[in-house]
């Protein structure tokens, strides 16, 4: 179950995505890389130790190209394009004396600032009047949600089948049975777990732990059922919170068929996978009676790298040195992960040491590190 | 010896600056090079120069000491790391956030690149120094034939029990500042950058300097109630510093890797003291053990603090300073002229859960240019003799080589890697 305090998706709205930027960002393209054609605003921001300003300091939605000139200012050797919410779009830096370097962007009607760091006064305004161009929606982002929506249903229709096996044993009181089934039918959830999150209190009733609940007697769900397999070897009582976990993976279901994703969903629930592994799986806090949290691990690990990788065509766009360096932490964990797995399954928590422990736990915060840049690149790609 | 040693000169006046400008102003502002016609702002200590800042810095306030090991094979990876942490370290040295004045902030659906703690707090003389340990050099990265001989793990020493997740690293960073808000930020925000690269192996927080390195600090107490650092080396003491300190410098012994060149090695030790034990003891007993009066911090062959030892004055037939005396024995005088310079800080980390007594002591923190010749035959001795040694326990420990400075448009690691 999440925890995080996360912004949860955005369920409502159907897709609006824009046209990519050409290079927003810190990695804003030059000129010659921006194709861009003819941009109809040309600016020249000039650095001088005093601050610097563009000329002219106004120009019409739609593309513009900007050219940083430092013609002789010591302290100061970068310009910064930001928007009203403070987000770099697109800069020039390290240009000592004589240097220019150029950028080139896709601007929306609104106020901006031109910033360059240590200069006596280091903001000056920037204006860009009238409407953006109409936008068209962008082919990339628009086949990773519609790719997340699909795997999202392939995973959920997976939970109902899984979840129904699994309970027919319960209710059968077939212990053993339940107890081979466990695990195959959390993996799934697990895989999606920040959609069902999304979806008010239907997470807490399939997937809350008894440190969640306020009232144990109300306690539903896996774990509840887990501690009963594992702790009293037991399905005594089970059968009714077994039917009414079927019912609610059913309601899941339902809702699924529906919603849609934003591409910042995408990146948020990517991101979100890192930090439930962090926190709870990889401190063995998430199968407390079974023990198999490596397996929670693997799913909420495969779910992020889906959502990841139908990203991964935009945010090339954007940034291929964060993409690159993502895929490569995305290796390193499956590589972590790689000596706990047994057939289909993995080992047990409590099989762990504390260094192994201590090295899954590494890799997951280097891989979640700069996962967490991926959603402001994709908003602010979506929003260009 | 065909490279041409940096000038003394033009590396130590900015400390020599200090000496005379931090009179009075209780905290002074330290450059090692500071740039011509640009005064260095109040509270601030310039990162670049030719040699690392937090050495001969006046002492700050508080320590956050970070060991920490490299986790990928890739040497430009690591080389990539250094680069960020130089940029991100003079920047955070200026009072400014990581990333520029708008780190703090960005976009929404972005975490800002700065952790914000210590936003609109001053720099406090934050300095960030890095280390690279032995083991930094055994292949992994290319770095073999690059390992100074001086670079060696320390061997066993007497009065040592360590706690094995207290020991070593690839690298180290402390960072000292004024404001202990100021240097966790700093080692944060930089462990933070390094995430899958670097991971911290052990840390430290120290909460008072226990050393004075500069002519305009006071002699601070150490947990043993005892004024500390009296006859330390000061940045104002050149010559010793050149002889002592620097690799390379005038005096010293040649340096065998010219990346080393103007650069110093850090031993650091935490030190547990058994202060239950010590508290019991009487002032006779403490002073003699020390070798000097608790208040005025005389040597007890004097009056007053910065009287020389004499330590062949007798009262009454007997040494005045004892004979295991931890002044007799740290003297530089019974070492065969060895100096250091220590840059310690008082440490607790709450209780000794075994006991209930408290953990806390000293982190020893010594810079010089010959380790393996300075530190650990002085620590030999004190170790076998001390009388102060009934009252320490070493906890933990590392070696490490500091390369110098980094100049304007450079960055930690260029001498090393190029």
């Amino acid at each position: 179950m999440i925890r995080s305090s996360r912004p949860l998706l955005a369920l409502a709205a159907a897709p609006l995505l824009l046209l990519v930027a050409c290079g927003g960002g810190s990695g804003a393209a030059d000129e010659s890389a921006s194709g861009g054609g003819a941009a109809n605003g040309a600016v020249k921001i000039t650095l001088t130790d005093d601050g610097c300003t563009a000329e002219p300091n106004s120009v019409p939605a739609g593309p513009a190209s900007f050219e940083v000139v430092n013609s002789g200012a010591s302290a100061v050797t970068e310009a910064e394009l930001v928007n009203a919410g403070g987000r770099i779009l697109g800069e020039r830096e390290n240009l000592t004396p004589g240097l220019t370097g150029k950028f080139s962007l896709k601007l929306d009607a609104g106020e901006y600032t031109v910033q360059c760091p240590n200069a006596t006064t280091d903001t000056s305004k920037f204006t860009v009047t009238g409407a953006a161009p109409s936008s068209t929606e962008d082919p990339l982002f628009a086949s990773a949600t519609t790719g997340y929506q699909d795997y999202v249903k392939q995973q959920v229709a997976d939970l109902v089948t899984a979840t129904g096996a699994f309970a027919a044993a319960v209710e059968s009181g077939d212990v053993a049975k339940a107890k081979e089934l466990y695990g195959p039918a959390r993996a799934p959830y697990e895989r999606i777990e920040p959609v069902a999150e999304s979806f008010g209190d239907l997470d807490p009733k399939i997937d809350a732990r008894i440190a969640d609940v306020a009232d144990p007697a109300s306690w539903t769900g896996f774990h509840r059922i887990e501690q009963s397999l594992w702790e009293k070897g037991s399905t005594e009582g089970m059968a009714p919170v077994a039917q009414q976990l079927v019912a609610d993976v059913g309601q899941l279901n339902t809702l699924v068929q529906t919603t849609t994703y934003q591409p910042a969903d995408l990146a948020n629930g990517a991101s979100g996978l890192l930090d439930e592994v962090a926190k709870s799986k990889v401190t063995g806090e998430e199968e407390a009676y079974s023990h198999l949290d490596l397996l929670d691990f693997a799913a909420n690990v495969e779910g992020s790298r889906k959502a990841f990788d139908l990203l991964t065509p935009a945010l090339q766009v954007t940034d291929a040195g964060l993409v690159t360096t993502i895929q490569g932490r995305f290796d390193d964990v499956a590589t972590a992960l790689k000596p706990y797995q047994r057939g289909s399954g993995y080992a047990l928590y409590t099989e762990l040491t504390p260094d192994q422990v201590k090295d899954l736990a590494t890799a997951v915060d280097a891989l979640a590190e700069p996962l967490s840049q991926v959603s402001g690149k994709v908003v602010g790609a979506a929003n260009q | 010896m065909s490279t041409v040693r940096p000038s003394r000169r033009g590396v130590l006046t900015g400390a020599a600056v200090v000496g005379a400008a931090g009179i009075g102003a209780g905290v002074s502002a330290v450059a090692s090079r500071p740039a011509a016609g640009s005064p260095t702002p109040a509270r601030t200590v310039a990162f670049h120069g030719d040699r690392q800042a937090g050495i001969t810095t006046p002492a700050q306030d508080s320590l956050v000491f970070a060991a920490l090991d490299v986790t990928t094979t890739r040497a430009g990876d690591l080389a990539d790391v250094l680069r960020r942490w130089s940029a991100a370290a003079a920047t955070m040295a200026t009072g400014v956030p990581v990333g520029g004045p708008g780190g703090l902030g960005g976009a929404l659906d972005e975490p800002p690149q700065d952790t914000g703690e210590a936003h609109e707090l001053p720099a406090a003389n934050l300095t960030v120094t890095l280390g690279y340990g032995p083991s930094l050099f055994d292949g992994r990265f290319g770095l073999a034939d690059r390992r100074p001989a001086a670079l060696e793990e320390l061997p066993a020493l007497p009065g040592e029990q360590l706690d094995p997740t207290k020991v070593g690293g690839d690298l180290c960073l402390q960072a000292c500042a004024d404001d202990p808000q100021v240097a966790f930020h700093a080692v944060r925000n930089l462990v933070r950058i390094g995430r899958g690269t670097v991971r911290v192996r052990w840390m430290q927080l120290g909460f008072g300097r226990t050393s004075t390195t500069s002519t305009s600090q006071s002699t601070p107490r150490n947990l043993m109630g005892f004024k500390d650092g009296t006859a330390n080396l000061r940045a104002e003491d050149t010559a010793d510093l050149d002889r002592h300190v620097w690799v390379g410098g005038e005096g010293a012994p040649a340096a065998d890797q010219d990346w080393m060149r103007g650069g110093t090695y850090l031993v650091a030790r935490r030190i547990r003291m058994l202060i239950e034990s010590w508290d019991r003891a009487s002032l006779g007993e403490q002073e003699r053990v020390i070798g000097r009066a608790k208040e005025s911090g005389a040597p007890l062959s004097g009056t007053k603090e910065f009287d020389t030892l004499d330590l062949t004055k007798t009262v009454h037939g007997k040494p005045a300073i004892d004979v295991a005396a931890h002044v007799r024995l740290a003297a530089p005088e019974t070492n065969g002229g060895v100096k250091m310079l220590r840059r310690g800080y008082s440490y607790t980390d709450g209780l000794d859960l075994a006991t209930g007594q408290l953990d806390a002591g000293l982190f020893f923190i010594v810079f010089g240019n010959d380790p393996h010749q300075q530190f650990v035959p002085v620590q030999r001795r004190l170790g076998a003799h001390d009388a102060l040694t009934e009252y320490l326990k070493h906890t933990g420990s590392g070696i490490f080589a500091c390369p110098p400075g980094v100049r304007q448009g450079g960055a930690w690691g260029e001498g090393l890697f190029s």
